[in-house]
């Protein structure tokens, strides 16, 4: 079974090294390959699963050996692992798929899907790994392949830029997650997932609120959570089917499964505190998809307050339903942006939702294929959606009433914002010259959308999946469903998507190339705009207190380092030189005089008439 | 009437020393550099011999011979030297021998 796990890991990184060093040029042969791999990884992947029949499978083998420091390379396949095994590899093989149609006129194929691969190799690294460091290892390496991604279009300032962002942002969690790797490893004298996982267990005393925070600075930076948000609705400067994958499905919901990881670590106070900051971000989120033109950006938006509520629902101790709506959220949000992605491709690379309008009668399979993930992010009765959102809602009622309340306002505004890009991309008249054109696309393209539609309306029948992927939900979903107030949050539920559609009809139904709100509620419009100002924010921080801060670092480092220390030993070695060169003056006579004179020297020093 | 000491030797000898000395560091010739040369060690041979009669001791009067094998032989290497050199430069004078300097 290890060699399978093996296989699995190394098949995506053998895929991307070929890419690397014999296709460069051959975009479509690298394209069929990482497809095949893609392919491949699914088969092994189902294999991995069903193999252990639901039982935990561990295998490690020593990596690096210090001095009585041992760091292991291993295997640690669990009931989430296995999930999140099959969400990865069945949402990457659509994906890849979709990704054939999509990039087809691309010039640089071969480097988009050896990143694709690497971005495989990563992320099935992070699933599967054992101990803190193999995942934070993984953990830079999506890190890497999401910036590579990000910037493929790097002609663009935009992409450059973001790529830029994106990677510095992810860095500041990720020190926090080393600094946390490091006292984990100070306090428990393991990395081990599953030895931690017993010490936390036997001496709980040792468990610090500081310790889960820092490790949750992780989580932060890769699932984009309050502070650390402002890099994701950038990075929807990559490919579609890019941000579908990275940036919705899978590398974003890493932070997630990190959290569902190492559970065990978290006091409850933390735990509070992180069910506060996901619902915030849910209704933050929220304000901002509303106002956004972009189609990418809404939908980045929309992914933000998601991972809000499995932030909300891991805080109030119900992990199992944070997995089941990352599964869920995995399946519809990469439904939608692979929808955004044909109505992006069919429009000639137009993403202003202002200037589309009617696409339902010229792409029926997409719009219908839409409509659905946006009744199924909305909540509506029986589709996926509803099972994962409501668990959390219905969760949060009888647990916490705060965040409950936030969370509800999160979910009117998801219906709103919803209903308003599915009303203005997709009904009405058509509004630009592309629009008027679109025509549906290909079967590549049109598959892997029918197939995650599917999904996306039974995702959430848990009975119909088999045990071993879900195995790690059904314990908090028989939870939830013990809990009261079943039928009364059933009709708040819906009174909030019937709500925000109706809403959304009503104001966004006909627009113009303008957006109404704009007109109607001017200032709230343009409060929503500002995203709270965050990014200028951390711009005026940089530029007043980091530049500064740096500019004073490099005096010092001229002055010190460069100047007192390198150039200053330089000089002294240089005045010795200076006095020597006065010797050197090239005639035979001078030498032989201070040859002459150094003998009488040494002749006086041995009678003694210097130096005694 | 004075008779010859130790002394006027010494003196003598130290006259030859410093008169090649003066004849080496002067000298642009390298031909009279070389024998200038010669004329410092035969001071010390005289200074040699001289110690060797009042001390009577024969080490002083066997160490002049091998001065004088040394001289000989490396007068030989100087003198192909200057040879090679004068082929290489057409001159025997010191101020050629310089690529060295700064």
């Amino acid at each position: 079974m290890e060699t399978v796990a093996l296989s699995v890991l190394l098949l995506p990184f053998l895929s991307a090294l070929v890419t690397l060093l014999f296709l460069r040029k051959q975009g479509n042969i690298a394209s069929l390959l990482s497809v095949a791999t893609a392919g491949g990884i699914l088969a092994l992947s189902l294999f991995l699963i069903f193999a252990g029949h639901g039982e935990t499978f561990s295998w490690s083998v020593t990596w690096i050996k210090l001095s009585g420091w041992e760091l292991e390379f291993g295997f640690l396949i669990d009931a989430p692992a296995r999930l999140l095994l099959f969400v990865v590899s069945f949402v990457g093989f659509l994906i890849h798929i979709f990704s054939l149609g999509y990039m087809a006129d691309d010039d640089a194929k071969a480097r988009y899907f050896g990143g694709l691969s690497i971005f495989m190799f990563s992320m099935l690294g992070i699933t599967l790994a054992d101990n803190l460091i193999m995942i934070f290892v993984f953990w830079e390496l999506v890190g890497f392949s999401s910036y590579l991604l990000i910037a493929h279009y790097f002609s663009t300032e935009e992409a450059a830029k973001a790529s830029r962002k994106a990677f510095i942002v992810n860095r500041i969690g990720d020190f926090g997650f080393l600094i946390g790797i490091v006292l984990t490893y100070w306090i428990f004298g393991t990395v081990s997932l599953e030895e931690l996982g017993a010490e936390a267990n036997f001496r709980p005393h040792l468990v610090t609120t500081f310790l889960c925070l820092a490790l949750a600075c992780g989580f932060i930076g890769k699932s984009a959570q309050f502070p650390l948000h402002v890099w994701l609705p950038d990075a929807m400067a990559g490919p579609t089917p890019v941000s579908a994958l990275i940036h919705a499905a899978t590398m974003v919901a890493a932070g997630i499964y990190l959290l569902l990881r190492i559970e065990f670590l978290f006091t409850p106070e933390a735990l509070a505190l992180l069910a506060l900051l996901g619902a915030a971000m849910g209704l933050y989120a929220g304000f901002c998809a509303l106002v956004q033109r972009d189609i990418k950006k809404i939908l980045a938006y929309s992914t933000l307050s998601q991972l809000g509520y499995m932030a909300a629902a891991f805080g109030l101790g119900m992990p199992g339903i944070a997995l089941f709506h990352l599964m869920t959220h995995a399946f519809f949000k990469a439904l939608m942006f692979l929808g955004s992605g044909s109505v992006i491709h069919a429009c000639h690379h137009e993403q202003d939702i202002f200037k589309y309008g009617g696409l339902r009668k010229r792409m029926p399979i997409t719009a219908y294929t839409f409509l659905i993930g946006v009744l199924a992010i909305s909540g509506v009765c029986f589709l996926s959606g509803y099972f994962s959102k409501d668990a959390i809602l219905l969760g949060a009622y009888n647990l916490n009433l705060p965040v409950f309340i936030v969370l509800y306002a999160g979910a009117i505004l998801t219906a709103l914002y919803m209903f308003r890009l599915y009303f203005i991309t997709f009904e009405g008249e058509s509004r630009s010259k592309y629009a008027k054109q679109a025509k549906e696309n290909s079967p590549l393209m049109t598959g892997p959308l029918i197939v995650l539609a599917i999904l996306s309306v039974i995702g959430g029948y848990h009975a119909l999946f088999p045990v071993e992927i879900v195995g790690a939900l059904i314990e908090d979903i028989r939870r939830v469903a013990q809990m009261d107030n079943h039928l009364w949050m059933i009709i708040l539920g819906t009174l909030a998507w019937v709500g925000g559609a109706l809403v959304a009809r009503k104001l966004y139904g006909k627009v113009k190339q303008d957006d109404p709100l704009a007109s109607k509620a001017p200032g709230f419009f343009a409060l929503c705009r500002s995203k709270l100002f965050f990014d200028e924010i951390y711009g005026l921080y940089v530029k007043r207190i980091q530049d500064p801060f740096a500019r004073f670092l490099e005096v010092m480092e001229l002055l010190f380092i460069s100047g007192l220390m390198v150039r200053g030993s330089a000089g002294v070695a240089g005045l010795f030189a200076l006095f020597a060169k006065a010797f050197y003056v090239g005639k035979i006579h001078a030498y032989a005089l201070w040859f002459i004179l150094g003998t009488l020297g040494f002749l006086a020093y041995a009678v003694g008439f210097i130096g005694g | 009437m004075e008779t010859v000491t130790p002394q006027h030797f010494l003196i003598l000898a130290s006259l030859l020393f410093a008169v090649g000395f003066l004849g080496v560091v002067i000298r642009r010739n390298i031909l009279l550099v070389l024998m200038s040369l010669e004329l410092m060690l035969n001071g010390i041979n005289v200074a040699l011999v001289a110690f060797s009669r009042s001390g009577t001791n024969m080490d002083g009067s066997l160490f002049v011979f091998f001065i004088m094998t040394v001289a000989a032989a490396e007068v030989s290497v100087g003198l192909a030297l200057l040879v090679a050199f004068y082929k290489k430069r057409k001159s025997i004078y010191s101020e050629g021998m310089s690529l060295l300097g700064n």
